[in-house]
């Protein structure tokens, strides 16, 4: 989001779009095994709509779709409904985003987190997860944590982005 | 424009799926595909346990070895029972003349390399995919009961959904009235059993056992044990919540049980049960004669 970048285009970052979409569903998969840590954002929608609001030159629905559908096979879900709530979430963003990108980092991270919110109710009505007194708490804080996560997040993303040649 | 196009993709993928079994194969491509990323999520947790146990005191490792060596004595003296019980069912049904046999069953061993703990899901990933001839709707179970069934498959692993899943439904009785129900997941390590009447002589501890109806799941393997029973006002129906006796969370070796006899069913870590309590049965009536 600093004006340093606009120049880059994405096509330039393109290893380390497609490396965070890995990183991404690593650290998904890892939130799959150990309950404790639903309070984790999924990290692969974070990434796409990072490099959606970094980059103007495309659109990312083709990336935000593929995710989705991973995810879908990932969780043991409907094929298609992550993938659906993933392009609905990038849609919002993508409306938003030329005014996003001039918003600094903690003011990004509220509206990430309203992002999320939002996910997260579609992921309730979607699929209805089982919750009981250990994982309702996490579930729905999530949000709070995209929040906290989005700074470091882009802070990193950024600095790489710089320093590609 | 775009957006609408993977609107329009998303639903027609959902409907799809939901619908029709048409993207069992691209669910098994992308399972394949994810396979080495869930590879990768466990690495930490692999690196985690391996420094663990190289940390483990001996007298640990020699306890652990005195009490697999115990259980395995029980489990031979076990399966002598077993084999005498098979011979006097077999004696009892020419006396009958039936023709009930006990049904062979051949399983395979395979490791748990990935799990879910997620509300949305609950689920395994096992080592042994088509190659090793696993194939849908065939029963996990773990030493102590049944554990769910293969829902999907890929070349190298398959995914077996959890008794404890909401999805998942499994017919069963109870073990010591023979009343029938149906089990049905309900998250977080538990099950519901539904259709048992107000009426029924059923109470907590009992153990309930797959009835095999349906043909998906063998006859007789435990499966849960009655924790709570409820009354609901008007309702005809009992409320009652099991727990699942097998260690869904704890086994790390599993057997797929495959309930058809199978001439390519080969691999060398399969174990043949039928065939061993033969060979032992065979073994034992060759003393036995003069």
């Amino acid at each position: 989001m600093t004006e340093s970048f606009v120049n880059i285009r994405s096509s330039q970052v393109r290893w380390l779009i497609l490396l965070t979409y890995l990183l991404g569903l690593i650290i998904d998969s890892m939130v799959l095994l150990n309950s404790s840590l639903q309070i984790l954002p999924p990290m692969t929608l974070l990434a796409v709509l990072y490099w959606s609001g970094h980059f103007l030159d495309r659109t990312y629905f083709i990336g935000a779709f593929s995710l989705g559908v991973l995810t879908d096979a990932l969780y043991q879900t409907t094929l298609g409904a992550h993938a659906l709530l993933y392009c609905v979430i990038l849609f919002m963003m993508i409306r938003n985003r030329l005014q996003f990108r001039t918003y600094p980092s903690w003011q990004q991270a509220f509206i990430i987190g309203l992002y999320l919110l939002i996910y997260q109710a579609l992921n309730t009505l979607f699929f209805n997860p089982v919750l009981d007194d250990g994982t309702f708490v996490p579930y729905w804080s999530m949000p709070a944590a995209g929040i906290l996560i989005w700074p470091v997040l882009s802070g990193i993303l950024n600095k790489l982005t710089q320093n590609t040649p | 424009m775009q957006f609408i196009i993977a609107f329009l993709l998303s639903i027609v993928l959902m409907a799809a799926d939901h619908y029709g079994q048409i993207l069992g194969s691209l669910r098994s491509v992308l399972l394949t595909t994810l396979t080495p990323i869930e590879r990768a999520a466990t690495f930490p947790q692999q690196i985690y346990n391996l420094i663990t146990t190289d940390f483990s005191s001996i007298n640990t490792l020699e306890r652990e070895n005195q009490q697999l060596k115990t259980e395995m004595l029980l489990l031979k003296a076990k399966q002598q029972q077993v084999i005498n019980l098979e011979l006097q069912v077999q004696r009892l049904e020419s006396l009958l003349g039936t023709t009930g046999k006990i049904t062979n069953q051949n399983v395979q061993i395979a490791t748990v390399t990935f799990y879910s703990s997620n509300p949305l899901s609950q689920f395994l990933t096992l080592n042994k995919g088509n190659l090793d001839n696993v194939k849908k709707q065939q029963t996990v179970i773990d030493s102590q009961g049944i554990m769910g069934q293969i829902i999907q498959t890929t070349p190298t692993t398959s995914r077996v959904l959890l008794i404890t899943d909401p999805e998942h439904q499994i017919p069963v009785r109870v073990q010591r009235t023979g009343q029938r129900g149906i089990l049905s997941g309900t998250g977080h390590d538990n099950t519901q059993l539904g259709f048992i009447p107000v009426n029924s002589a059923i109470r907590e501890g009992d153990i309930l056992e797959s009835s095999g109806l349906g043909g998906i799941f063998p006859a007789g393997y435990p499966v849960a044990i009655i924790t709570q029973i409820e009354t609901q006002g008007d309702n005809p129906y009992f409320r009652i919540t099991a727990t699942p006796i097998a260690k869904l969370n704890q086994s790390h070796k599993v057997l797929i049980i495959n309930q058809q006899e199978d001439e390519n069913w080969n691999n060398d870590f399969d174990f043949d049960l039928d065939f061993n309590l033969k060979s032992q049965k065979d073994a034992s009536s060759k003393g036995k004669e003069p």
